[in-house]
């Protein structure tokens, strides 16, 4: 009986890791091959003037669809900000090395704010209302990370 | 409209539970039913709560419900927040085709998944999760960030609540992260996360259940001598965008106004006795509570400082020490209106208030707070 | 308890292997849109929202709070409901009790899947994952006779049992099977909104590959992209939104069994042919809606049916037939979309499953074919009166079941 009971699983490790394939749609795939052009895409709402960055298709405020586009930034204000002292990678909590800056950036001619890293730039001189421009990867990549982060203006 | 009470709870919560869910709520519901001197034959309808990817498995149903007793029932699954599982439970009581109704929520966050790596698969999966800089602990620092910034309040406020949210859940048996000493200091020198997120401002991971049974007047009235009435119920779901004003939270607010519109409160500070919320981090709770019209937006220094949320105020806010004494997910709502149960039929032991008659129970998904959902419970029939 | 009517349905314009044009919140606004578009009503007119999906199948937890505005549930109170195969049905119903309730007038159900952008069979493996695990590790045969179900041709494997069974318990031929398949595949060649829309032969199905006997290729189901809304209301508000042509939801049932794991580690409770939870549940919905002879009185079926022989097994079991009946209804051409009892008259799942919206379609069809708005050349020719739409879904444990009627129960 007692080596029945040994065999008991008590635990298993199953990795919830599966690929899936994401369509980007229209909004973000322009907005992808504006990047590797060094631009800004938004979309605006024909209503209530919403300029969205990343674009998208639908004003939900509105019930508009948002079909103008428009070009913002690079340059914009800091909006909000954190720095990160750890990361999260797959759910676990790690420290790291030297803090990492992470803002909301409202760029030029956008009304909603942008999640993205700031770098070049001490922690503690991180403020609202710091003007800050974007950094393209060069040459680029034709993804997301073809905007790369945002620097300090001047 | 049908008169609908709450007549019984059951809950679990631990750091590892050490038993598989299906054992964990089989053994609640076993011991439950029997507490309430029911059979499951005596159940109309069972309303589960919990997700696949809390549970790491696709229909996360399918073996819950032979546990819980819905084996050749009507059944369902909410796959969201506990409180709205029990909304929808009530909901179907009120529609007249049920008398009685089981609501069971679980998750084991804290032995078989990562609830931080759960949250980032809600992200937008053709932007957010690409660019990898969203996670629910920088969101709840940004919104810390821009509660603090609209109101003038400081960081010190934010381990104040914590403080005593944690020593709230010392004194709960059903709560595993309290500490009874803990002070503000202690809750400050916590590992620094995002600015001005510390590790002692955070949910504990949790294994959980919380079990009620929801049934109609004759029948509740059959069921227990002191049922527990639903007054009102809302929910609200804003826009996944960065574009709203995260200082404030207007799904709270208009929930809560749909919820005392239903259940005849137009004072919410004076009517209700205690409130429970799912402030998964401590910032939360002042918004929450401004929300629900208990405070003045922005006052949760003063209400630090003065006490005016603790457990002998006349306003207490989570005396079960919320979500910070342990929050399983999916149950971690529906464990909200469990605790206000136990304090409204006076069974709430170490961490009763007095006098209570009315109280709110709050649950909420998503980033920034995004989905909120209240439930106004009352002892009195009216 | 109040009335309850299906006022308006949006389908998104195509059902399809793979929407590349589209990201999924896209996707699902197309549906949505086109339920106001049929209705005439803007979100304003909207009080809540019910919403569904299998949602490990696109690897996203909790789709709603990405989908809020693009779903026109902004600022709104939503439910998500989540029940495998048979969602679309409890999303639906979910609407169907907020409303009988009398807590909200107007309630939007919409349901989707976007099965191109994961891996089905994947997320149907994670259903059964941690039991294969354990399995592996007490050193059983995944692929062995007990392994078979899912390790050997995913759903196809499992169904495969309940088949045999059937045709066991039936004394139906795999021909009928094929008759079953091609009288569908047919119908879809009508209905705009599905998805494998070829002419197909008895014969063309019985040149397709076994999967495992006795199901073939062609009984099996597509994974499709689609979404689909309904729109439901109360009496007061149909008078005042609508011109009084609706259909009323006069029943519901659902039921859970246990799952039906193909004998996995405790052994096999439940004959997967058996399908109890489908006569609590409808014999509940018959009685909600009045109906003492369901043979007599239902007027046409969509039945969820991801394999051709269900379509033949939930005729029996939903009381529709005797048990043993199906198969000769079939042969005499009573389930053909003239005859006497038109069964899928949409294709069925069969030929179309976005799975979180194919729960939906049922009651849905029934919905469009009540008040004649058929889009295509699949309207039924004669009237109908009383509808029956079922899901299904779970590990072969969950049944819906939803009875449309082209009047308000009486009270």
């Amino acid at each position: 009986m007692a080596d029945k009971l040994e065999r008991v699983v008590v635990e298993a490790q199953v990795p919830l890791d599966y690929t899936y394939n994401y369509r980007v749609g229209p909004y973000i795939e322009r907005y992808i091959k504006g990047l590797g052009d060094k631009k800004i895409l938004a979309t605006k709402c024909p209503q209530c003037s919403k300029v969205a960055v990343p674009p998208r298709k639908e004003c939900g405020v509105c019930n508009k669809i948002m079909d103008e586009w428009v070009e913002v930034g690079p340059e914009g204000v800091v909006d909000n900000y954190t720095v990160g002292h750890v990361k999260i990678e797959k759910g676990l909590v790690e420290n790291l090395e030297s803090p990492a800056l992470l803002a909301m950036i409202t760029l030029d001619g956008a009304t909603v704010p942008l999640l993205a890293e700031v770098k070049g730039m001490a922690p503690t001189d991180l403020k609202k209302g710091l003007r800050v421009k974007a950094v393209f990867t060069d040459p680029a990549e034709d993804s997301l990370a073809d905007l790369s982060h945002f620097e300090q203006v001047g | 409209m049908r008169k609908v009470a709450i007549v019984g709870q059951k809950q679990i919560n631990a750091a590892d539970v050490g038993k598989s869910r299906e054992r964990m709520l089989f053994e609640l519901c076993r011991d439950f039913y029997k507490e309430m001197g029911i059979t499951r034959h005596d159940i109309d309808t069972f309303v589960l709560c919990s997700n696949d990817f809390y549970s790491g498995h696709t229909i996360s149903n399918v073996f819950e419900d032979c546990p819980v007793g819905a084996y050749m029932k009507d059944e369902t699954k909410v796959e969201a927040d506990g409180v709205m599982a029990a909304t929808y439970a009530f909901i179907r009581i009120l529609s007249g085709l049920y008398d009685t109704a089981v609501v069971v929520a679980s998750s084991q966050g804290g032995s078989v998944m990562r609830p931080y790596l759960q949250m980032d698969y809600s992200l937008n999966p053709t932007y957010d999760r690409q660019v990898d800089l969203l996670n629910e602990v920088n969101a709840a620092a940004l919104q810390a960030r821009a509660y603090m910034d609209e109101f003038g309040v400081s960081e010190e406020v934010l381990d104040k609540i914590a403080a005593r949210n944690l020593r709230n859940a010392a004194r709960n048996p059903y709560a595993f992260n309290g500490k009874t000493d803990v002070t503000p200091a202690d809750v400050a020198n916590s590992d620094v996360l995002y600015e001005p997120i510390k590790a002692m401002h955070c949910y504990p991971f949790t294994d959980g259940a919380c079990v009620l049974l929801l049934a109609a007047e004759d029948r509740a009235k059959e069921l227990t001598d002191a049922p527990v009435w639903i007054k009102g119920v809302g929910d609200l779901l804003e826009t996944y965008y960065p574009e709203r004003d995260v200082s404030r939270s207007k799904s709270v607010k208009s929930s809560a106004e749909r919820a005392y519109k239903m259940a005849g409160i137009s004072d919410p500070a004076s009517e209700l006795d205690l409130v429970e919320v799912s402030a998964k981090f401590s910032y939360q709770e002042p918004i929450i509570c401004e929300a629900l019209g208990l405070f003045p937006e922005g006052s949760a220094g003063d209400v630090a400082d003065r006490g005016l949320a603790d457990m002998d105020s006349a306003m207490p806010v989570s005396p079960s020490g919320g979500a910070l004494g342990a929050y399983a997910f999916c149950a971690g709502g529906l464990v909200r209106i469990a605790e206000c149960y136990r304090q409204l039929t006076g069974g709430a032991g170490d961490t009763q208030v007095a006098d209570a008659h009315t109280a709110l129970a709050h649950g909420q998904d998503g980033l920034f707070l995004q989905h909120n959902a209240v439930m106004v419970v009352s002892t009195e029939e009216g | 308890m109040r009335n309850v009517a299906i006022i308006g349905v949006g389908y998104t314009p195509v059902f399809v292997s793979k929407r590349k044009d589209v990201n999924i919140v896209e996707m699902m606004s197309e549906s949505v849109d086109a339920a106001f578009r049929n209705t005439g009503l803007t979100p304003d007119d909207i009080d809540a929202v019910t919403f569904g999906n299998m949602q490990t199948f696109e690897g996203l937890n909790l789709p709603h709070l990405w989908a809020s505005e693009h779903i026109r549930a902004l600022d709104k109170p939503v439910l998500r409901v989540s029940t495998g195969g048979t969602v679309g049905m409890s999303v639906l119903q979910a609407a169907y009790y907020y409303v009988a309730s009398g807590v909200y007038d107007v309630v939007m159900a919409t349901s989707w899947e976007k099965q191109s952008e994961g891996d089905s069979q994947v997320g149907l493996a994670g259903i059964v994952l941690p039991e294969a695990i354990a399995m592996v590790q007490h050193g059983m045969d995944l692929f062995g006779i007990k392994g078979l179900g899912f390790g050997g041709g995913g759903s196809t494997g499992a169904a495969s049992y309940q088949a045999m069974s059937y045709l066991h318990h039936s004394g139906a031929s795999p021909e009928h099977i094929d008759k079953m398949a091609a009288l569908e595949r047919s119908n879809a060649v009508l209905n705009p909104y599905a998805h494998l829309r070829k002419k197909t032969t008895v014969e063309d199905i019985q040149a397709t590959q076994m999967v495992a006997y006795p199901l073939r290729f062609g009984h099996t189901c597509p994974t499709t992209d689609g979404a689909t809304t309904c729109i439901v209301a109360s009496e007061d508000m149909v008078k005042k939104l609508t011109d009084g042509n609706v259909a009323w939801i006069t029943g519901v049932g659902y039921a859970a069994s246990d799952p039906c794991t193909a004998n996995f580690l405790e052994g096999q409770i439940t004959d997967p042919a058996e399908q109890m939870p489908a006569k609590i549940a409808v014999e509940k919905a018959y009685k909600q809606a009045g109906i003492k002879d369901p043979c007599k009185e239902i007027d046409m079926c969509e039945l969820y049916n991801g394999f051709a022989h269900q379509s033949l097994m939930w005729l029996e079991k939903l009381g529709v037939c005797k048990e043993g009946e199906a198969h000769q209804m079939l042969d005499a051409g009573a389930l053909e979309i003239d005859g006497e009892m038109p069964t899928n008259a949409s294709g069925g799942v069969f030929s179309t499953n976005a799975i979180g919206s194919s729960a939906m379609n049922r009651p849905a069809e029934c919905a469009l074919q009540i008040m004649r708005k058929i889009e295509g050349e699949h309207q039924i020719p004669k009237k109908i009166r009383k509808a029956l739409s079922h899901g299904w879904g779970g590990l072969f444990q969950y049944v819906a079941v939803m009875i449309l009627a082209d009047e308000p129960a009486k009270s």
